[in-house]
C-alpha cells in the first residue's frame, strides 16, 4: 500500500489500523538521556476506540505524537495500516497526516482565518481532494454544527470548537483519528458531548479511535484502555469503568 | 527597568537586527552622502589653493554676471600688466587668458564630456602663479607649441613630440606636444583637461590680442597682500578692481560650495527619503512587538510597573537601537561614498575627489538622525504599550488591534488637509522656500495616505487575494486572510513601499510628460531638417567656420549657428542666445508677433512676448543688458515672439553677441536641406564637413529627439538607482513583517503542518502573503504617483510642459517588480516558517 491512497473500507476489520513493534523513543543525549517510550508495541484494530492513560511523563503523549507521524522513533516501527513511517521522509509524513490521519488536539486545534467550514474541510483541500457533500452534510449534522459553518473560531465556545475539530478529523474518513487530550479544555457537559460524538464515530461511522486522556471518566468510553508507565505499556483492560479505570491508576501511583 | 529592557533587546536579537537593518542603511546612507559631498568640496578647496598659493593679488574687471556656474567678468586692457609691474612693492605680474579648448584625441575623438562633467579649458602658459608643474618636455614657446596635463596625456597616449589636435573658436588646431605637466601635485585639474598656449598665441586663440582675463601679481620682500592691494587699486581705472590672493581663493571656494549646493541637495533628498521609509519600519517592528508583548506588559503593569516607566522601557530600546545601528551605518557610509561615486561616474556625471573627508559634522548627523527617527518612530507604540491594561495578562491577544480607529483615520485626514496646501504652495506659489515645501507636502500625503490605506487593505486583498486563491488553493486562501487580519500592520508594511514607488512613478510620469512635450516642442518650432550639435551644453562648442561651411554646400539650403550666454537685465542673470537673422527663420519658428527677423541690427534684442507684458514693453522699447563682457548696453526691442522654448527670453544677431562676448562659439547648427537635394546625400555632405570637428555630432530630427530623450533618460537612471534604496529598504520591511507575523503565527503554523500541510504549501502561504503586501504598496504608490506626477506637469506648464503622459507600460513592469519583490522579501520568513518543528510549534503556549 502506498501513502495517500484510501485504505479498503471495513473488508479488513480484523487487520490492525496502525500497530507499534517495540518502540523506544529517547530525548536528549548519552549522559541526559530520557527514554520517553522504552520498547511499546501493541496493535490498534480497525474500527476500535482506544484509550492510552498513564502518569504525566510516561510517555503516553510520545506515543501519540510518534504514532501520528508528528516526531520520529529513536527505534522500533510505526505501521499505519501497511506503511511503514520509518521509511517516509518528511513530505511523505506530511501527505500520510493530511490523507490518512485526523486529529484532535487539546486546544488550538483551529485556524483562526478561516471559518468552521473551512477549517473542516482543511485537510481536504489541502490535498485538492473533493469535498463528498452528502458526507459533509452527515457529519456537520451529526456533530450540529449546521448554524455554526460561517462563525470563526473566536466566534465559537469551547466544546463548538472542539466539535468542529472532530468534524474535521471525520471528514476525509482518515484510517485513524488521534486525540489528545480532546477534553482536556472543556467543561464537563461540554466535554461529555464531544466524547459522545467520538464514540458515535467508532460506532456509527466505523472509525478508528486512539485517544490519550488522563481523565478515568473519558477514557471510560473507549473499548479498550492502555497504561504506559515510564515509557512502558504496563497493563491492559477491555471494556473499562471509570471505577476501574481509577482503581488501576492508583496502584500505578498515578 | 534597564535590565529588562536590555533582556528584550538581546533576548529577541533576531526581531531587533532586521529592524535596525533599515536604520543601518539610511543612516548609511546619509552619511556616505555628507562624505562623498564633503570629499568633492575638499578637492575644489585643494584645487583653489593650489591656484592661489603664489598669488598676493588679482586684478580684475568689476564688470560681473554671476551666474550658477561661476561669475563672469570683463577682459582688461594687457597694458596695465606693465604698469603694475612697475610699482616698487610688486616682485611680478603677469596677465591671464582662459576659455574653451577641447583636446582631439588620437582616434579624432573629442575627448571629455564639458556638458555633463568636468571643462575642457585653454590658457596662456604664465610666469605668475602658474599651477602647473612640468613632468616632460618643456613649456610652450611657438605658436605650434601645446603642453597639457598628465591625465589627458596618460588617457589618450600623448607624449612629448606628438601632433595633437585641439578644437577652438577658429576650428580644429593642430599643435606639437610639447610638455605634459602636472596640476600642482595632481595629475589633472580635478578632472578638467588643459591645454596650455605660449601667452600671445593663448590670446589669439582663446582670448583677445591686446586684453587679458585677470592679472596675477606677486608681492615683493616685506610687502603684504592688504598693502599690495590698496597700492595696486590707487591707479587702476575705475572699472578694474584689485583683491587679495586670499579673497579671490575664498571667493573661488565660495562659488563652488554654491554650485556643489544643488549637488548637496539632491543627495540629501533621497537620503531624507530613506530616512523617510525607516521610519514606517520602525514604526511597524516597534508596534508589532509591543502587540506581542501585551501580556508580558501587563504583568508588569499588574505587579505595578507605572505607565512611564514603561514607556521608558520602549524608548530606551528604541535608543540602544538607534545608537548601535547608527554607529554601524556610519562605518557604512564611507562604503556608501565609494558607490555613489561609482554610481555617479556609471550615468556619466564623472566627480573628482580626492582623499575621503570624514567630518565630525557627518558623524554627529548620523548619531543625530538615526537615533532620532528611531525613538520618534517607537514613540507611539511605546505609549500604546504603556496603555496596556493589567487585566491584558490574563486575556487572550486583544482584538483591538484589529480595526482602523477613527483617532487613525483622523489624523490621516487632518495631516492630508494640512499637506495638499504646502503641496500645492511649494508647487505653485513663487515662494523663497519651495522645495520645504513640496518636501513636507509630499511626505504629509504619504503619510495621510499610510494612515488611511488599512481601510482600503481589506478589500484589496479580498479582490485580488480570491484569485490567488482560487488558483493555489489554501495556501493562497490562507495568504488573503492573513494580509487582512491586521490590517493596520499590512498597510503600514505596504506603506513602507508605497514611497518608493509612488516617488518612481511620479518621475516616470515627469520624465515621459518632459519628452512628449520636448517633441511637441520641436514639431512645432524646427522646421529644419538637421542638428549638428557640439555636446558642450553652452560652454564652448563649434566653431562658427562650421556654419560658414555647410551654407555653402550645395545640398543645404541653410545652416543657422545658435549661440548661448548669460546676460544680467533687471538685476537678475538671464540667458540669451544669438540668432543668425538671414537664415533663422527657414530652420526655426519663434512665433514672431511683431518686427522682423531679417532686419535685425546689432543694437537690437528680440524679447519674449509674456515676460515684454509683464515689464511693459513693445517694440521701441529700449531695454538695458548687463554682458560679461562689454558691460551695459542699452539695447532695443525690436521683436517680440511667442514660442521660448528654444530662446527662453531673449535673442539677439550674431553680430550684436559678437559685439558683447569674448568668444563666439555655436553650441547647436541647425540645418535644411536644399530643395530636390537627396536627404542621404545631403547628410554625407554635412558629415563630410564633420567630421573635421570633433565635437560635432550631425543628427536628423527624429535623432535629435531621441538624444534628447536620451539624455533624460540618463538622469532618470541615477534617480531610479538612488530610489531603489527607498525600494530596499522597504523590501527589509516587508521581510520583517512577516517574520515576525509567522512567529506569532507559531501556533497555528505548527497546527497546519500537523494536520498535513507541507513545507511548500506553507512557504507559498508566506509567500504570497508577502506578495498580496508588495503589490498593494505598489497599487497606493502607483496612485500617489499619479497625482504627484499630475501636479508637477501641471504646476511647470508655465515652463512647455504641454503634454501629461502616463507611461502605462513603466507602470506594469512596476507592478510586476513588486510581485518578484515579493517574492524575494518573503523568502527567508516563508523558510523559516517552513522549518519549524511541529511539536514545540502545537506545544507552545
Amino acid at each position: 500500500m502506498t501513502t495517500g491512497v484510501r485504505a479498503p473500507e471495513r473488508e479488513a476489520d480484523r487487520t490492525a489500523a496502525a500497530r507499534v513493534d517495540d518502540a523506544v523513543k529517547t530525548f536528549g543525549k548519552a549522559t541526559t538521556e530520557v527514554r520517553a517510550l522504552d520498547g511499546v508495541s501493541g496493535s490498534f484494530p480497525r474500527g476500535g476506540f482506544t484509550a492510552i492513560m498513564g502518569p504525566s511523563g510516561s510517555g503516553k503523549s510520545t506515543l501519540l505524537h510518534c504514532m501520528a507521524g508528528l516526531e520520529p522513533l529513536s527505534s522500533g516501527h510505526v505501521f499505519i495500516g501497511e506503511t511503514d513511517l520509518a521509511e517516509l521522509d518528511d513530505s511523505d509524513l506530511t501527505i500520510l497526516r493530511r490523507d490518512r490521519i485526523g486529529f484532535v488536539f487539546q486546544a488550538f486545534n483551529l485556524v483562526p482565518t478561516l471559518d468552521a467550514a473551512k477549517n473542516i474541510t482543511l485537510q481536504l483541500r489541502l490535498g485538492r481532494h473533493p469535498v463528498d457533500r452528502a458526507w459533509f452534510d452527515q457529519v456537520v449534522d451529526t456533530l450540529r454544527l449546521r448554524d455554526r459553518l460561517g462563525h470563526r473560531p473566536s466566534e465559537l465556545s469551547g466544546g463548538e470548537q472542539q466539535r468542529v475539530a472532530v468534524a474535521r478529523a471525520l471528514i476525509n474518513r482518515p484510517e485513524i483519528i488521534f486525540a489528545d487530550e480532546p477534553t482536556g479544555n472543556l467543561d464537563s457537559t461540554s466535554g461529555a458531548e464531544v466524547l459522545g460524538f467520538m464514540r458515535r464515530a467508532v460506532d456509527d461511522l466505523g472509525q478508528t479511535v486512539v485517544m490519550v486522556t488522563h481523565d478515568a471518566s473519558a477514557a471510560a468510553i473507549s473499548d479498550r484502555v492502555l497504561f504506559l508507565e515510564d515509557g512502558r505499556l504496563v497493563d491492559e483492560m477491555s471494556e473499562p469503568t471509570t471505577d476501574r479505570i481509577l482503581d488501576r491508576l492508583k496502584a500505578m501511583g498515578g | 527597568m534597564f535590565a529588562l529592557t536590555l533582556r528584550n533587546l538581546f533576548a529577541k536579537k533576531g526581531r531587533v537586527v532586521s529592524m535596525s537593518i533599515a536604520i543601518v542603511v539610511a543612516v548609511a546612507f546619509l552619511s556616505g552622502s555628507l562624505v562623498l559631498v564633503d570629499t568633492i568640496g575638499a578637492s575644489f578647496d585643494d584645487l583653489f589653493e593650489t591656484i592661489g598659493e603664489d598669488v598676493d593679488v588679482v586684478v580684475r574687471s568689476s564688470n560681473v554676471v554671476e551666474t550658477d556656474f561661476g561669475d563672469l567678468r570683463s577682459s582688461i586692457d594687457e597694458a596695465l600688466v606693465e604698469e603694475v609691474q612697475a610699482l616698487a612693492e610688486v616682485e611680478s605680474a603677469g596677465g591671464d587668458v582662459g576659455g574653451y579648448a577641447q583636446l582631439v584625441d588620437k582616434n579624432g575623438e573629442a575627448m571629455g564630456n564639458p556638458g555633463n562633467g568636468p571643462p575642457t579649458l585653454g590658457f596662456g602658459w604664465s610666469d605668475v602663479g602658474n599651477p602647473m608643474v612640468l613632468v616632460a618636455g618643456s613649456e610652450p614657446t611657438g605658436p605650434n607649441d601645446v603642453v597639457i596635463d598628465k591625465q589627458s596625456a596618460d588617457t589618450a597616449g600623448f607624449e612629448v613630440g606628438d601632433p595633437i589636435t585641439v578644437l577652438l573658436e577658429s576650428g580644429p588646431g593642430r599643435f606639437v606636444v610639447s610638455g605634459i605637466a602636472r596640476f600642482g601635485d595632481a595629475d589633472s585639474a580635478v578632472g578638467a583637461s588643459l591645454a596650455l598656449f605660449e601667452f600671445s598665441t593663448a590670446q589669439a586663440l582663446i582670448g583677445e590680442p591686446g586684453r587679458v582675463d585677470t592679472i596675477s601679481v606677486t608681492a615683493a620682500d616685506g610687502v603684504g597682500q592688504d598693502e599690495l592691494r590698496t597700492r595696486i587699486n590707487s591707479i587702476l581705472p575705475t572699472d578694474v578692481e584689485a583683491i587679495t590672493g586670499s579673497q579671490a581663493t575664498d571667493e573661488a571656494k565660495d562659488d563652488i560650495a554654491t554650485a556643489l549646493g544643488f549637488f548637496n541637495t539632491f543627495m540629501l533628498i533621497f537620503a531624507v527619503i530613506a530616512v523617510f521609509v525607516s521610519s514606517f519600519i520602525i514604526y511597524n517592528t516597534f508596534s508589532i512587538l509591543v502587540a506581542q508583548r501585551t501580556r508580558e506588559l501587563a504583568l508588569l503593569r499588574a505587579l505595578g510597573a507605572r505607565r512611564r516607566q514603561i514607556v521608558g522601557s520602549v524608548m530606551l530600546e528604541a535608543l540602544l537601537i538607534g545608537l548601535i545601528a547608527s554607529a554601524v551605518g556610519l562605518v557604512g557610509g564611507l562604503a556608501v561614498a565609494e558607490g555613489l561615486k561609482r554610481l555617479l561616474d556609471a550615468v556619466g556625471v564623472s566627480i573628482p575627489t580626492g582623499g575621503v573627508v570624514f567630518t565630525v559634522a557627518t558623524v554627529w548627523t548620523a548619531f543625530i538622525v538615526g537615533i532620532g527617527v528611531t525613538v520618534l518612530a517607537a514613540l507611539i507604540p511605546s505609549r500604546r504599550a504603556a496603555a496596556t491594561a493589567p487585566l491584558a495578562a490574563i486575556r487572550e491577544a486583544t482584538a483591538s488591534t484589529l480595526s482602523t480607529g477613527r483617532a487613525r483615520i483622523a489624523f490621516g485626514l487632518v495631516v492630508g488637509a494640512l499637506a495638499l496646501p504646502s503641496l500645492f504652495a511649494g508647487l505653485f506659489a513663487d515662494t523663497g522656500s519651495r522645495l520645504e515645501l513640496i518636501g513636507l507636502g509630499a511626505a504629509g500625503v504619504f503619510i495621510s495616505v499610510a494612515a488611511l490605506s488599512p481601510i482600503l487593505a481589506r478589500p484589496f486583498a479580498r479582490v485580488v487575494g480570491r484569485p490567488i486563491a482560487a488558483m493555489r488553493g489554501v495556501p493562497g486562501e490562507l495568504a488573503m486572510e492573513n494580509a487582512i487580519r491586521n490590517p493596520k500592520r499590512t498597510a503600514t508594511t505596504a506603506s513602507a513601499l508605497m514611497i518608493g514607488v509612488g516617488l518612481v512613478g511620479a518621475i516616470a510620469i515627469f520624465a515621459s510628460s518632459a519628452k512628449a512635450s520636448i517633441n511637441d516642442i520641436i514639431d512645432r518650432s524646427l522646421i529644419g531638417d538637421f542638428v549638428v550639435d557640439s555636446g558642450t551644453g553652452g560652454f564652448g562648442g563649434l566653431s562658427p567656420d562650421l556654419a560658414d561651411r555647410l551654407n555653402q554646400l550645395p545640398e543645404v539650403e541653410a545652416a543657422s549657428g545658435v549661440r548661448f550666454g548669460f546676460v544680467e537685465v533687471d538685476e537678475s542673470t538671464q540667458s540669451i542666445y544669438a540668432i543668425d537673422t538671414s537664415t533663422i527663420e527657414s530652420l526655426v519658428d519663434v512665433g514672431v508677433v511683431e518686427g522682423r527677423i531679417d532686419e535685425m541690427g546689432p543694437g537690437d534684442i528680440g524679447v519674449f512676448q509674456d515676460w515684454a507684458d509683464d515689464r511693459g514693453l513693445g517694440v521701441g522699447s529700449r531695454l538695458n543688458v548687463r554682458f560679461p563682457e562689454s558691460g551695459s548696453q542699452l539695447l532695443t526691442v525690436s521683436i517680440i515672439f511667442t514660442e521660448d522654448e528654444l530662446t527662453e527670453n531673449f535673442f539677439i544677431s550674431h553680430e550684436a553677441y559678437d559685439a558683447n562676448f569674448r568668444d563666439s562659439f555655436d553650441f547647436q547648427v541647425y540645418v535644411r536641406r536644399a530643395d530636390g537635394a537627396d536627404s542621404v546625400q545631403t547628410r554625407a555632405a554635412i558629415e563630410a564637413v564633420a567630421s573635421d570637428y570633433a565635437n560635432a555630432e550631425v543628427q536628423n530630427i527624429e535623432e535629435y529627439k531621441d538624444s534628447i530623450a536620451a539624455q533624460i533618460d540618463q538622469l532618470l537612471g541615477l534617480v531610479y538607482a538612488l530610489l531603489a534604496l527607498a525600494v530596499l529598504i522597504a523590501l527589509l520591511g516587508i521581510a520583517n513583517t512577516l517574520a515576525l507575523s509567522t512567529l506569532e503565527r507559531t501556533r497555528e503554523l505548527g497546527l497546519l503542518r500537523a494536520v498535513g500541510m507541507t513545507r511548500r504549501q506553507l512557504r507559498s502561504a508566506v509567500r504570497w502573503e508577502s506578495v498580496l503586501i508588495a503589490l498593494f504598496g505598489a497599487l497606493l504608490g502607483a496612485i500617489v504617483g499619479v497625482f504627484f506626477g499630475w501636479v508637477i506637469v501641471k504646476a511647470l506648464e508655465d515652463e512647455g510642459f504641454s503634454a501629461f503622459e502616463v507611461p502605462y507600460v513603466q507602470f506594469a513592469v512596476i507592478g510586476v517588480l513588486a510581485v518578484i519583490a515579493g517574492v524575494i522579501a518573503s523568502g527567508r520568513p516563508a523558510w523559516r516558517a517552513a522549518k519549524l518543528n511541529i511539536l514545540e510549534a502545537i506545544a507552545m503556549e
